[in-house]
């Protein structure tokens, strides 16, 4: 049996469904709803652990995204993938999140955090490369996450962030030198 | 190591990062929920419409009237997306409505000064988380405190006005 046929056969499958439980999530089907939920729920979550370098606020905002998710997937027309519509959906709130959550003192002088809070306990279970990303300071780790990870433009990254297209490419470049040489000790 | 390799490192561990992570905590219960909560409160605002008097017929010109000017603004309302926020206020307000025609419309003004003290405290306190609510209308903890203050101004009322006297 051709193994590429088959797994083409899985994807269109894995594609309907997903297609039905939109629709059904969209007449207010809290079952169909689930299924989206099991099948976007860890990816969603890795999105959030890594831009926001904290286990708790990940878990609260993937929350916070899926029960959005569910006010606005009649908004969602299937000009793009239901997986890319999502991701921007997730991203908006984290940075919003971000947003909301940051200090007054960061608000006023535009400082970042550069000091990491111990979270070495929480990253026990994580690959080495993403102990490296949550070392990272904020703007840096945003810009690598979305950029490396999430395949997103500088055009859009800047866009998202409210910076230049510049400042994202340098805060990418400076995320990737420090991440090499992270990687390498 | 130079830095092509640094490079290359950086690059396999990038292309094996895992695209799915767990969450330790199981997060589907409180999702489910909040839009269980949610579905609740638009069927509840889907449900009460106003109901056309039939006994008479010229109570039944005012009775269109009356019903036409009611539901225009309702449906209006429930054309526009309904937000969390003003879905719990109109909720609320339902359910004191409610709770006072059940009382027989009692004047809050004669309660002793202290009761109307702490109703006044709540009533600000919930002015107050709904003015915070405006900047930012998806905030659990608001929402949550939102919700905590209106049953603890229900509650009150409820403690206030329920006739335990009959029950002696």
């Amino acid at each position: 049996m051709d193994k590429s046929k088959v797994i083409d056969a899985q994807e269109f499958f894995t594609v309907d469904a997903e297609l039905e439980w939109i629709a059904r999530a969209k007449q207010g089907d809290q079952q169909a709803f689930h299924c989206l939920y099991e099948n976007y729920h860890r990816r969603i979550y890795s999105l959030c652990w890594r831009m926001l370098a904290d286990k708790e606020s990940a878990e609260d905002v993937c929350q916070e995204v899926f029960v959005q998710l569910w006010q606005k997937i009649n908004d969602f027309r299937g000009e793009s993938k239901f997986s890319t519509w999502l991701h921007s959906v997730a991203t908006n709130i984290v940075l919003g999140h971000l947003r909301k959550h940051k200090n007054w003192l960061q608000r006023v002088f535009s400082i970042e955090d550069h000091t990491v809070k111990d979270i070495s306990v929480e990253m026990e279970e994580l690959p080495e490369l993403d102990k490296h990303i949550m070392r990272l300071p904020e703007r840096a780790r945003l810009v690598f996450v979305l950029f490396a990870v999430e395949g997103y433009r500088h055009e859009e990254i800047a866009n998202m962030l409210g910076m230049a297209v510049g400042s994202s490419k340098a805060q990418y470049h400076r995320a990737k030198g420090l991440l090499q040489q992270w990687v390498t000790l | 190591m130079n830095t092509q390799d640094s490079k290359e490192t950086l690059q396999q561990q990038l292309a094996q990062l895992p695209k799915e992570m767990a969450p330790e905590r199981e997060l589907w219960p409180g999702i489910e929920k909040a839009i269980q909560y949610k579905s609740q409160i638009s069927t509840s605002v889907n449900t009460n419409k106003p109901v056309i008097p039939m006994a008479w017929a010229a109570s039944l010109v005012a009775a269109v009237l009356l019903t036409w000017g009611v539901i225009k603004p309702q449906q209006e309302q429930l054309n526009a997306p309904i937000s969390l926020v003003s879905a719990m206020q109109q909720d609320f307000e339902q359910q004191k409505n409610t709770m006072l025609v059940s009382f027989g419309q009692p004047k809050l003004s004669a309660l002793p000064l202290e009761m109307q003290k702490q109703l006044a405290e709540l009533l600000s306190a919930r002015q107050a988380i709904e003015k915070a609510l405006v900047d930012d209308p998806n905030s659990s903890d608001l929402l949550n405190i939102l919700r905590w203050t209106q049953k603890q101004e229900l509650e009150l009322i409820k403690q206030l006005y329920s006739p335990q006297w009959q029950t002696i």
